[in-house]
């Protein structure tokens, strides 16, 4: 008997009746602010919200992983230095699985840690931050906070970062964040072109870290992408992040790593939170790890779902930027807030505002095939067909 | 139905056979990938030596926090969410346990997070940190990570923090940390001394923040202690942290929280915020934080085995502080690192040297009753203590 989804739910879930209550929370943070504006609870209790705001799995940890999580409860007691499988263990597994060594990996509690610790480490008054405009917010407000210079910036017509500007603000800086794919573009940047522009920082630039942050990676598809792992283990000072919160479907577990040269991983093993994995997730991101099937099926059905809900929106005549992740950024000609509030209406949640494209441009992240059907009816009857199409785009203006 | 037979049936054999139901099945349906994993972990393990290092507890937490636990990961959709939506229960659970407002309460990984957010937040180069020479070492090596001076205030005589020392190191300084009980010393100060401490640092030295870590509370039996959760709620100078890491039995859930002044937790909280949160750790600790007779039995257990430990010492002619933790601080009146090497020879692992007392003290932290019997037995045999002694 194949397993389903369902039977796996009756194993870990004999309990489960319904959804747990979703309570709103106070004003806790600015990614939270942002995740909860306009998100009121479900009151009716009928028709759950579909929730396409924070570029999550819809589908969660696969079975191996949920049921490695259950199984080492009796551990929850357990520092993660102890536990069965322990921390070393994940270590070692993630370096099996990217063909480095251990000492090539730091862990993180989720890649959020990774970026914040980059900054601390690389960053100061006098040696700034360069990010790309929009791109992942977590560095430069942990950049603001320590009192860092941000420069950034802006992406170019096609919603790709602008490499070539980036390269020159690099000059001194303390840390560039290379997010690829960007969040929330959507767009990817090719192996030669990484290559090329790491090897120009470190050319003109050689005391200014790069962190290629590369938490969309299981999703891309595209052939001229390949990770920058190798970049990585050949240059001091250049480090990739990842994640297990997007393709693993781990965001709420939090697990996230940095690879690269031995010295550097000291710098972010010194920074990290003491004990700043879960001993359960680390059981589950082992199996996760060897369970490599699970990601190429998860990729497969991301990629069906991204290629319906891009063709739904240019059906309506809305430009969608080409997406390698597991969201797409829209041109929807009006301000993303008022799309956000009219979709939330119909518990359909999107993403919140990007500014400087907060105007235009609305992310919506893909959940499952059938709740893309349903969201679509709500993006249909909010947005309606696009009139008097073919005008210049916020992005072309640039 | 299953609850109710979790309920009145438990025991960890029973769990562990809950937990792995789906083991064949799943096995039967996947064998390529993973089965290894299932299968290796359903084969008797090598014996685990006994883990009284950590200071763990050796239970875990509760059947009800397991039920909980299978409820929310049901359809694997909630690990896979971002917690932001299930915070705000959490912080209301702890705020009604204390009688608290939510906004008095901040979470982080670990209470280690929260200790190191405020030496973040209120130390400086300039406005050192003040500690124990010998407490619990997470302030103290964040601090030597930013650049913060340490002011190392070293025990009295009687292995106590000096408190008036400490007070008076602490005039100019950014935050004072006090770990009551104290970590590895196991002893307390009593309610009133923490009372006149904070009293005199407030007026010595107002701009300093007091750091109290109560990561034992839950342990404690001696009536003259008392949380000062009161006054941190009050006081903008004075942090209170705690733990899900002991009595609650969650250390690799990776969960604290501190309790202040809403304008201190908010700055606490707008340094990391809830990042670094797992959503299974939130929901053990809510279905914790309601089972009171868990903790109540968890701390009855705790006391039991801590008597029966410190007995067995002193028959055997070696005293230990007035634990009032889940440790003992014994002097052994040997390095520890001896002891220590030749219980691990035994399957018995004991904590690391703690300066200045590695000649003469180790810290032992409790298992259960049945496993200190067992350890008892290495320690007899490690320090020649003759079977009459014991």
């Amino acid at each position: 008997m194949p397993l389903s989804r369902r039977s796996f739910l009756n194993v870990v879930s004999p309990l489960r009746t319904g959804p747990l209550p979703v309570s709103l929370m106070a004003a806790r943070g600015r990614e939270a602010d942002f995740a909860l504006g306009g998100s009121p609870p479900d009151a009716t209790g009928d028709g759950a919200e579909i929730r396409i705001d924070s570029n999550e799995n819809p589908l969660g940890p696969g079975p191996a992983a949920l049921e490695a999580f259950v199984r080492s409860f009796p551990d929850a007691g357990r520092y993660p230095t102890n536990a069965r499988p322990s921390v070393a263990d994940l270590r070692e597994a993630i370096a099996r699985r990217q063909s480095v060594r251990p000492e090539n990996v730091a862990l993180g509690s989720g890649s959020w840690e990774i970026l914040a610790s980059a900054v601390r480490i690389y960053t100061s008054s006098s040696r700034h931050l360069v990010t790309a405009s929009p791109s992942f917010e977590s560095p430069e407000r942990v950049a603001e906070q320590l009192g860092t210079p941000v420069k950034r910036v802006p992406v170019d017509k096609d919603g790709r970062l602008d490499l070539d500007k980036m390269a020159q603000a690099a000059r001194w800086a303390g840390l560039v964040f290379f997010c690829n794919p960007n969040n929330p573009t959507s767009t990817v940047h090719s192996a030669k072109a990484v290559a090329e522009f790491v090897a120009r920082v470190r050319r003109e630039s050689p005391e200014t870290a790069i962190l290629i942050d590369e938490a969309y990676h299981d999703y891309v598809t595209d052939p001229g992408y390949a990770t920058a792992l190798g970049l990585a283990l050949e240059h001091p000072n250049v480090f990739v992040a990842r994640t297990l919160s997007k393709a693993y479907g781990m965001a709420g577990l939090r697990v996230g790593y940095a690879i690269g040269q031995p010295r550097t991983i000291e710098a972010f093993n010194r920074w990290a939170i003491t004990f700043n994995q879960n001993s359960l997730t680390v059981a589950a991101a082992v199996a996760s790890l060897g369970d490599p099937a699970h990601i190429d099926a998860e990729r497969a059905r991301n990629t069906e779902v991204r290629q319906f809900t891009t063709r739904f929106f240019e059906g309506l005549g809305y430009r969608v930027l080409p997406s390698q992740t597991n969201f797409v950024f829209v041109e929807i000609g009006r301000p993303s807030k008022e799309f956000k509030e009219a979709c939330a209406k119909h518990k359909v949640m999107v993403g919140r505002e990007f500014p400087p494209l907060e105007k235009t441009y609305a992310r919506v992240s893909l959940g499952t095939l059938d709740e893309m059907k349903r969201a679509n009816h709500v993006f249909t009857e909010v947005l309606g067909k696009r009139t008097g199409g073919g005008g210049a785009s916020a992005l072309a203006q640039k | 139905m299953l609850r109710t037979e979790d309920a009145m049936a438990f025991t960890r054999r029973a769990m562990v056979k809950t937990l792995g139901l789906g083991g064949a099945a799943l096995v039967a349906a996947r064998r390529d990938a993973w089965a290894g994993l299932v299968e290796g972990a359903a084969a008797s393990p090598p014996v685990r030596p006994l883990l009284l290092h950590n200071n763990e507890n050796p239970l875990g937490p509760g059947p009800a926090a397991l039920d909980a636990l299978r409820a929310a990961l049901g359809q694997g959709e909630s690990a896979g969410r971002y917690v932001f939506r299930n915070l705000d229960e959490l912080h209301q659970t702890i705020a009604g346990k204390f009688g608290i407002k939510p906004e008095n309460v901040v979470t982080g990984c670990g209470s280690t997070q929260i200790l190191r957010e405020a030496v973040q937040l209120f130390t400086s180069p300039t406005r050192p940190l003040v500690a124990g020479e010998l407490t619990y070492e997470e302030c103290a090596g964040y601090a030597e990570l930013i650049g913060t001076p340490v002011r190392a205030i070293p025990l009295d005589r009687s292995l106590n923090l000096d408190l008036d020392a400490m007070a008076e190191a602490a005039k100019g300084a950014g935050v004072v940390f006090l770990n009551n009980p104290n970590n590895p010393t196991a002893m307390l100060h009593p309610a009133a001394a923490v009372t006149a401490f904070i009293e005199r640092v407030g007026k010595s030295s107002p701009e300093t923040t007091i750091l109290l870590d109560e990561a034992y509370h839950d342990y404690v039996t001696d009536t003259a202690h008392k949380t000062q959760i009161p006054v941190a709620v009050q006081n903008p100078r004075v942090i209170v942290a705690r733990t899900f890491s002991k009595a609650y039995g969650m250390a690799g859930m990776r969960l604290g929280y501190g309790i202040g002044h809403p304008d201190t937790i908010k700055k606490l909280d707008a340094w990391e915020g809830a990042a670094a949160l797992n959503v299974a750790s939130i929901v053990v600790a809510i279905a914790s934080l309601k089972d009171q007779p868990r903790l109540d039995a968890e701390r009855d257990r705790n006391t039991q085995v801590r008597q029966f430990t410190i007995d067995w010492f002193k028959k055997a002619g070696f005293a230990s502080t007035n634990s009032q933790t889940n440790f003992l601080f014994v002097n052994i009146g040997r390095p520890a690192k001896e002891f220590r090497d030749a219980c691990r020879a035994q399957g018995v692992l004991v904590a690391r040297d703690f300066p200045p007392f590695e000649k003469t003290h180790v810290r032992i932290s409790m298992g259960t009753m049945d496993e200190m019997k067992r350890a008892v037995e290495v320690f007899g045999k490690v320090l020649g203590v003759k079977a009459k002694a014991a």
